[in-house]
């Protein structure tokens, strides 16, 4: 790489982003603070998208609020250790701080959006596998260039650079 | 300056349905604000250089205005003049790159891919209007601005080369949100930051191929010209220039 470090950059500040990058990296993907049961959620009848509304209209799926888990374990369901883990969180006013699965690297300059697929009757199968079945979210699909490109060619959807780097 | 030499109405897509971006910029009623610069920046997570840097020739605006001056103070006319990528038909930048890390796309736009580029600065060189700009730093926010970061936009490191893209994250989600609600992109719906931020509305853009859009209209007056056209680099970017 060509860059060179900028002189205002202290080493102090240096060694705290690379704790906190190696901190990170500890909790990324393997341990959830909670173990969010997918099977148990959507045997019961919840859509994904009532969980994660963002996925037909914005480019974020988005992860509930602890509000809306709330509205259903303020009452039923609420003797389990997850959910009284979860009690303790709501307590406190905190969110839950879920770890991702899925994410892209900053490196990839990629911009993905789910709307145009959701609206074009993509399954969330065909990116996550079969998310309806775990019991902890899984990293079950392996989202490289490859595996956009090769869908969007089938379906005829724009395989310019432009759509998906900027 | 030049004669417009590709009149807009010469713009042509290769499909009638695909638009063909383009602007067109009144220097009548550009008053050197430089509120398209700061719209620019805060949208597209530019940063800022420190005056070392600047100093050294390396602040990075994907719009810059430049300045003239005509006569002796105090019979000077100052006349401004924003300078983004003209994102042009016949680009000299885009046959120089050895890796195909930038062309033109369907509609119009010389896209530079940021994870093909390796940096070899071909294209900076070979632009006419210097709006190319390099990274020669992974960028960095002093905290908390990086809380202010576009998240329709990547944050791109050190060492590649990037540009105006017309803002083509608005682009898409013109197009996008047109698809959801089943009607066609309207002239107007889409507008790059520096276009929204002008406070004199002296920016317009649309479709050129379309001769009804605001863009073709001010682009085909009479004092409608290209920047350096006569290279012909067929630019997309039309100044309509200060009448006396
Ligand atoms: C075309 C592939 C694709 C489809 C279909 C898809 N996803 Fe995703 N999903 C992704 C990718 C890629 C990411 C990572 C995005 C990123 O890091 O920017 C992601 C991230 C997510 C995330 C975490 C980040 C966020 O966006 O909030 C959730 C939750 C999610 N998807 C849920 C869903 C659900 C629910 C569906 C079905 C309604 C679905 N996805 C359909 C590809 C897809
Ligand atoms: C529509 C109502 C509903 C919503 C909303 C809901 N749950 Fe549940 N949840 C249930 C039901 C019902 C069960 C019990 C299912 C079973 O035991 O088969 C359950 C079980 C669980 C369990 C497993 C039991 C345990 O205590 O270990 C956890 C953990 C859990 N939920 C967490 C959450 C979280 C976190 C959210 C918010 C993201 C949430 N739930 C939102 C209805 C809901
Ligand atoms: C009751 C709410 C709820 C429902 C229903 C639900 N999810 Fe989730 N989902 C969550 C929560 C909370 C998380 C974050 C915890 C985790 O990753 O385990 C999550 C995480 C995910 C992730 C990983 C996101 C990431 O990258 O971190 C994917 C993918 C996902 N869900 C897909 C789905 C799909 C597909 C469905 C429907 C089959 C679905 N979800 C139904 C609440 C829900
Ligand atoms: C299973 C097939 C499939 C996969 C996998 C897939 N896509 Fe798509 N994508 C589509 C379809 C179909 C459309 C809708 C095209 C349309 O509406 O014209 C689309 C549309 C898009 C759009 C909007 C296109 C536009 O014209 O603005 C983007 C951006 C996009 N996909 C990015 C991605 C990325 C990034 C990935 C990989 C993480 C990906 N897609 C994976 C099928 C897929
Ligand atoms: C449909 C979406 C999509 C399109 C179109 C697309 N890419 Fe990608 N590209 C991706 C994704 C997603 C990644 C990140 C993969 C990863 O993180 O492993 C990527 C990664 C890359 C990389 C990094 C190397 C690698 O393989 O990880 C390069 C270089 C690249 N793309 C160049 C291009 C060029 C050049 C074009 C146009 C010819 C293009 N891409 C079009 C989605 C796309």
């Amino acid at each position: 790489m060509l860059a060179a470090p900028r002189p205002r950059l202290s080493s102090s500040r240096l060694l705290a982003v690379s704790l906190s990058v190696v901190a990170g990296g500890l909790l990324w993907g393997q341990q959830q603070p909670i173990e969010f049961p997918h099977d148990k959620h959507v045997a019961a009848g919840v859509d994904c998208i009532d969980c994660h509304s963002g996925a037909d209209v914005r480019s974020a799926a988005t992860i509930p609020s602890i509000n809306k888990c709330m509205l259903c374990h303020e009452r039923l369901a609420n003797e389990g250790p997850g959910v009284k883990l979860l009690i303790e969180f709501w307590n406190r006013k905190r969110e839950v701080p879920w770890q991702r699965v899925y994410r892209f690297e900053r490196a990839a300059n990629v911009k993905f959006r789910h709307a145009p697929h959701i609206r074009a009757k993509i399954e969330c199968s065909a990116c996550h596998g079969n998310v309806a079945a775990m019991t902890v979210a899984q990293k079950a699909v392996e989202h490289t260039m490859g595996t956009c490109v090769s869908c969007h060619r089938q379906t005829q959807a724009s395989d310019d650079c432009a759509v998906c780097h900027f | 300056m030049s004669e417009q030499l590709v009149p807009v109405s010469e713009i042509q897509s290769t499909d009638d349905n695909v638009p063909r971006w383009g602007m067109a910029i009144d220097l009548d009623r550009c008053t050197g604000c430089e509120a398209c610069v700061v719209a620019c920046h805060v949208e597209n997570n530019i940063p800022v250089a420190t005056e070392d840097e600047a100093a050294m020739g390396r602040s990075s605006h994907w719009i810059r205005i430049d300045r003239y001056y005509e006569g002796t103070f105090p019979d000077i006319k100052v006349k401004y003049r924003p300078v983004l990528c003209q994102q042009c038909d016949d680009a000299p930048c885009e046959p120089v790159c050895p890796v195909y890390a930038t062309y033109q796309n369907a509609e119009g736009l010389n896209v530079q891919v940021y994870n093909r580029c390796v940096g070899t600065r071909y294209c900076a060189n070979n632009c006419p209007y210097q709006v190319r700009v390099f990274n020669w730093f992974d960028p960095e926010w002093p905290e908390p601005l990086e809380l202010q970061l576009n998240p329709d936009v990547s944050v791109r490191p050190g060492g590649v080369m990037e540009k105006c893209t017309f803002c083509v994250q608005r682009i898409q989600r013109g197009k996008l949100d047109a698809q959801a609600e089943d009607r066609k992109v309207g002239d107007g719906d889409i507008q790059p930051a520096c276009v929204q931020g002008c406070p004199a509305e002296a920016m317009a853009f649309g479709d050129l191929t379309d001769p009804e859009s605001k863009v073709s209209q001010w682009a085909g007056v009479g004092r409608s010209t290209q920047l350096l056209g006569e290279l012909g680099t067929k630019p997309k970017v039309f100044y309509l220039e200060k009448s006396d």
